[in-house]
């Protein structure tokens, strides 16, 4: 194994690693507070765990981006490619939009989402505001998603 | 990331405030014409959520659901320090402090009642050891009930004032600030009226940075035009102008003005101040169907009862 697929693999690490963190952050805040509304009405499950599930993209994110590394470098059909530091260096590049934007993003849509728990618990009828708040912090995960594959799909290997 | 321990205590109290009666709801109990209809629609209320009907049960639910309830347990320091007045007059007339026992309070009564007789005051929270010891001492040496009260009064005005900028935030010091000012104004007034002496006011008024006690006691020294005249140019001149009129309206404005700020709470997804927010308001619904029920009782008529409704929260 070069010490180039050490840093592709680091790369890949970091994707899933931190942009879980930050799904498993904002997944649980929302959980908390949607836990502490259906302990009081029940009812409003439903509609309080659309509002859980939207931090929960970071993490794929996250996972897709170290797919395409793993792929791209052949890792997962058993022939890794002997890849010289700098292609290293590039991939380990490659996940860090993808890696720290899916960390925070991950945090603050799970702040945006909990919030919106209260617009649903109070006001069931405005569901759908709360969720287009918090959908609106999704918007940069995307792109560096975007940017993160975009990178990862033009190395040269 | 200030406050997201709360998160799960403030989804409850959104979901609980669902509960709590709004406008329309006080002008259909108002306008009710039989105790049944006034029971019908605060059960049709109750039945979703949180079915908390005293203050107890409310304080209870709110401890359950908060991670810390060490700022929330300024709310009840005025319960803890009337119930200790209770307790040392209870001891002084040989009587059961039972019936004038406050709840919900931080200080439980036979905790409370066995500290005093003992004189063994580390039972009790610090913020009540030494006004308790103090006034124990107070009472027992000149018997004088109403300047041991005094003394008791002010402590529970400095010991929220200290909690509050301990381990509270920008909420609970403004409530703590409030309720100081709105007690030190009326207090004065009083001892204006009776003239006291400079020295019982010392005792009685508590101070804060919006009205410092000196400035207080001078005004109060100067009589009712003076002191007046001083509280015209502070910000409480509305609160002035009401009292001079009725100590009721300016009890209702003292209620509404602590109401005023736990509004802002409302806007607030983390952190402690909605669960103070829902208990504040609790504490106005109930005041308000007990003010309901007294002036029903009596026959006031519609316009007299909407007049002394306190501010609601939602």
């Amino acid at each position: 194994m070069t010490n180039g697929l050490v840093l592709a693999l680091i790369g890949a690490a970091l994707a899933a690693l931190l942009a879980g963190i930050g799904s498993a952050k904002g997944v649980s805040l929302v959980g908390e507070a949607a836990s502490g509304v259906v302990s009081v009405d029940p009812s409003k499950f439903s509609k309080v765990l659309l509002l859980e599930l939207l931090p929960g993209t970071q993490g794929l994110y996250g996972l897709i981006a170290a797919m395409f590394i793993l792929i791209k470098t052949n890792v997962l059909s058993g022939n890794a490619a002997d890849l010289t530091v700098q292609q290293g260096l590039a991939f380990l590049a490659a996940s860090l939009p993808i890696a720290v934007v899916g960390l925070i993003s991950g945090i603050m849509q799970g702040r945006t989402a909990a919030a919106g728990v209260s617009i649903t618990a109070k006001k069931p009828d405005h569901n759908g505001k709360a969720i287009i708040m918090a959908a609106m912090v999704e918007t940069y995960a995307i792109l560096a998603l975007l940017i993160s594959v975009l990178m990862i799909l033009n190395i040269a290997v | 990331m200030n406050g997201t321990k709360y998160a799960n205590a403030v989804g409850a109290v959104r979901a609980m405030e669902n509960s709590l009666l709004g406008r329309s709801d006080m002008e259909q109990l108002i306008s009710a014409r039989s105790k049944a209809e006034i029971n019908s629609i605060i059960a049709s209320k109750n039945g979703i959520g949180a079915n908390a009907e005293n203050l107890e049960d409310v304080w209870n639910m709110l401890s359950e659901y908060a991670p810390d309830c060490k700022e929330l347990e300024i709310l009840l320091y005025r319960n803890d320090f009337h119930n200790l007045k209770a307790v040392l007059k209870a001891i002084i007339s040989n009587r059961d402090p039972q019936q004038y026992y406050i709840s919900p309070s931080n200080v439980e009564l036979p905790v409370l009642t066995e500290a005093i007789n003992s004189r063994e005051y580390d039972a009790l929270p610090e913020y009540m050891r030494h006004a308790a010891a103090e006034a124990y001492e107070l009472v027992t040496r000149t018997l004088d009930g109403q300047l041991s009260d005094s003394l008791i009064d002010t402590a529970a005005l400095k010991a929220m004032q200290e909690s509050a900028e301990k381990f509270g935030g920008e909420f609970m010091q403004k409530y703590a600030k409030l309720t100081t000012v709105c007690s030190d104004i009326k207090t004065a007034y009083r001892c204006c009226l009776l003239n006291k002496s400079a020295q019982f006011m010392e005792t009685a008024l508590c101070g804060s940075e919006e009205l410092e006690k000196s400035e207080l006691i001078k005004a109060a020294l100067s009589g009712t035009e003076g002191f007046f005249g001083f509280l015209e140019t502070t910000n409480y001149a509305n609160a002035a102008a009401l009292l001079k009129d009725s100590a009721a309206q300016y009890e209702k404005w003292c209620d509404d003005a602590v109401m005023e700020l736990a509004d802002g709470a409302r806007s607030q997804a983390f952190g402690s101040d909605p669960l103070a927010a829902y208990f504040i308001a609790k504490e106005a619904e109930i005041k308000n169907l007990r003010i309901l029920s007294v002036c029903k009782e009596f026959g006031a008529d519609k316009e007299t009862i909407t007049e002394r409704m306190r501010k609601l929260y939602v």
